[in-house]
């Protein structure tokens, strides 16, 4: 009986004690982050905590959902699915999805238009900030950074490395299987590849970035998947965008495709050799940005624009995502620049130099197209 | 009638008023506590599970973009991803043979090993791999089986190969090893059980009269255990055959196992037809698994 009495009064506490904290009167702000974990740690660590600062009694949760379109189509659903049910306030405020879920939502009618109501929305000036893979998201979102894949290499194994596609396939003809990528179904570094790789030879890359859709611009793609299927006899297969940084770090491989940001943020965590290097090669390799939106129905919608106004102030872009996370600014530039050392902001472009950006810096294609184009790579490069 | 026919699989077996299949209302009635207490059970596995399993099911065979019913996502999931079928088929075919060895020859070493540290080392240490998450595992393969990896280097040190003969297991080989060091020890755990359920005097009568170990272990132990080893094979098999994470982590390039290129339709292209479909797929070679073991379980309740 005793302990009958016990064991009750355990599980009361224990259930006030639980009970607790969700008594108390403060707001919580979701954040959904369809990113890798640097991403999420960038909301938990760093943006997050001077957000509550400023905004005595808020609460930031930020969730991460997973990188590349797995992610982001995570968010997709959970909107979607709160639509369908006919819920009038939906439990994310900001989410961070990447291009082709962001052109998505907007299209089915998920996120809300903001950019104009608050003070930094002058600050979106880039391309992508107007049109995600195709469809105009103007108004609707703010680009949270930019980043950009690039070939990593060792020097210590390659003094020459090769400066544009061409240079590369004799590079990995005379050098089998010193060359690895993750494919397609591992992580976008490699979509990126293939991205890269149909921009230099499948034919028309201003179309297949810009449009319009029609496919007869796809006729000469079958010839550059062919030479694709053939390149990749010679080039290693590594599992996934850390797969690759791995295996350079092991020195399995000496070459690779990976986004530049994670690259930065491996060497800054001693995960690889110092002496890496990365080239951004010709004709180009394509980049994306990750935007902050806010779902059509947020229940916080207010404090949502409060949080993505802080977030891309030229302070917080030039301490945070340049200095920090080793990220290319979301807003304009010129605005960030002068929050920086003239060495904080040349080390961004150690490697990779601003007229490298502008010259080989590609977007995605278009959805429509990029659809195809994987597709037509499972079709013809894995069967 | 779902009275009657519930009872029939067993589901209530100790209710002595719905036996012989006679079901009046006036015997059901002081049961209905017991039936009402069963009701958030089974209405979880309906909505969570049934439900979204039949819809999935039928929209195998939907086309969302041209609004048609058909068999245009299996032509695709063919098309596209025959070779990967034919991958994890036989991937989860060769992991659960290996296992089913495997697991026969520790459980027949726990049960007819004569070196007791030995047996309590290995009793100690085969558990392990049953504690830690198939996640968890993924990662630690994707470094122990590289080229430049754990095992490799190891091999290297022990000059067992030479460094330019080390090559890189991630590919279906690693994802063998992977399945079949993380299943082992539950086939073992069934196995082993049943072997220690044996009358153990049959064994010793066979050692007296000069049989060797192995000998027992073959012509004694294994056919008298075979149900069980058929049932974890069974189990092993459909747990396979449902990992993401391993190939996704460990498998780099193409072909892969389909549960990936489920993921891919889904997150890639928003295709939940094709996804559907493979799913399906999946499915059946689940069913046929599935036969076995209810033809096993059948069997074994007609004996009693």
């Amino acid at each position: 009986m005793k302990l009958e009495r016990k064991l009750m009064c355990l599980a009361l506490g224990l259930g006030l004690g639980l009970a607790a904290p969700a008594s108390q009167a403060e707001t919580v702000l979701t954040v959904v982050s369809g990113g890798s974990q640097n991403m999420v740690d960038y909301i938990t660590d760093y943006l997050g905590p001077m957000f509550e600062k400023l905004n005595p009694g808020v609460k930031v949760k930020a969730l991460g959902v997973g990188p590349d379109d797995a992610g982001s189509q995570k968010i997709v659903e959970k909107l979607q699915a709160q639509k369908s049910a006919g819920v009038k306030e939906w439990d994310v405020d900001v989410v961070v999805p990447n291009q082709q879920k962001t052109g998505e939502m907007v299209k089915a009618g998920l996120l809300q238009k903001y950019r104009d109501s608050i003070s930094t929305g002058k600050f979106a000036v880039s391309q992508s900030a107007q049109h995600a893979l195709g469809v105009n998201v103007g108004g609707y979102v703010m680009p949270m950074f930019e980043s950009q894949t690039a070939l990593a290499y060792n020097p210590a194994l390659v003094s020459n490395p090769p400066s544009s596609y061409d240079e590369l396939r004799q590079w990995v003809a005379k050098n089998p299987k010193a060359f690895g990528y993750n494919g397609l179904k591992n992580g976008m570094s490699g979509v990126a590849f293939v991205v890269g790789w149909m921009y230099a030879y499948g034919g028309n890359p201003a179309v297949i970035q810009q449009g319009p859709y029609d496919k007869k611009n796809e006729v000469s793609w079958d010839k550059a998947l062919a030479e694709l299927k053939a390149f990749n006899q010679q080039v290693t297969f590594t599992p996934g965008n850390a797969g690759t940084l791995d295996m350079l770090n092991r020195g399995e491989i000496a070459m690779g495709p990976v986004w530049v940001d994670m690259f930065y943020s491996w060497k800054a965590d001693g995960r690889l050799p110092p002496n890496l290097k990365l080239k951004l090669i010709a004709p180009g390799m394509p980049g994306q940005p990750y935007y902050y939106a806010i779902p059509a129905q947020a229940r916080n919608a207010a404090l949502a624009r409060k949080f993505i106004e802080l977030a891309t102030s030229p302070q917080v872009q030039a301490n945070g995502i340049v200095k920090r996370f080793n990220w290319y600014p979301g807003i304009d530039p010129n605005a960030v620049k002068s929050q920086l050392s003239a060495k904080d902001w040349s080390e961004l472009f150690t490697d990779v130099t601003p007229a490298d950006l502008a010259a080989n810096a590609k977007p995605f294609p278009l959805a429509p197209y990029f659809t195809d184009m994987r597709e037509r790579y499972e079709a013809r490069v894995q069967n | 009638m779902w009275v009657k026919c519930m009872n029939q699989t067993n589901v209530l077996p100790r209710l002595p008023a719905l036996q012989n299949g006679r079901c009046s209302l006036s015997r059901v009635a002081p049961h209905v506590p017991v039936l009402l207490l069963l009701v958030p059970a089974l209405l979880v596995v309906f909505v969570l599970f049934v439900y979204p399993l039949g819809y999935s099911l039928v929209y195998a065979f939907r086309d969302e973009k041209l609004g048609v019913w058909g068999l245009m996502n299996f032509r695709q999931a063919w098309l596209l991803y025959a070779k990967d079928i034919f991958l994890t088929l036989g991937v989860s075919l060769a992991s659960s043979f290996l296992i089913g060895f495997f697991a026969v020859a520790i459980a027949g070493y726990l049960s007819l090993g004569e070196n007791r540290r030995a047996v309590a080392i290995l009793k100690w240490l085969y558990r392990w791999p049953l504690f830690i998450p198939v996640v968890v595992v993924g990662q630690m393969m994707r470094t122990f089986l590289a080229r430049n990896g754990l095992m490799n280097n190891a091999l290297m040190a022990l000059g067992v190969i030479e460094p330019l003969q080390a090559v890189s297991f991630l590919d279906w080989r690693g994802m063998i090893f992977t399945f079949v060091w993380k299943q082992l020890p539950f086939a073992t755990l069934l196995i082993a059980g049943a072997m220690a359920a044996l009358d153990r005097s049959m064994l010793e009568a066979a050692r007296n009269l000069g049989a060797g170990r192995l000998r027992v272990l073959c012509g004694i132990v294994v056919p008298q255990v075979l149900p069980t080893v058929l049932v974890s094979l069974i189990l092993s098999f459909v747990s396979i055959l449902s990992v993401l994470s391993v190939p996704m982590m460990l498998n780099a390039g193409s072909p892969t196992m389909i549960t990936v290129d489920m993921a891919w339709r889904v997150a890639s292209y928003s295709d939940y037809g094709v996804a559907n479909a493979l799913g399906l797929i999946s499915w059946a070679m689940c069913a046929v698994a599935a036969c076995f073991y209810l033809r096993h379980g059948v069997r074994e309740r007609g004996l009693q």
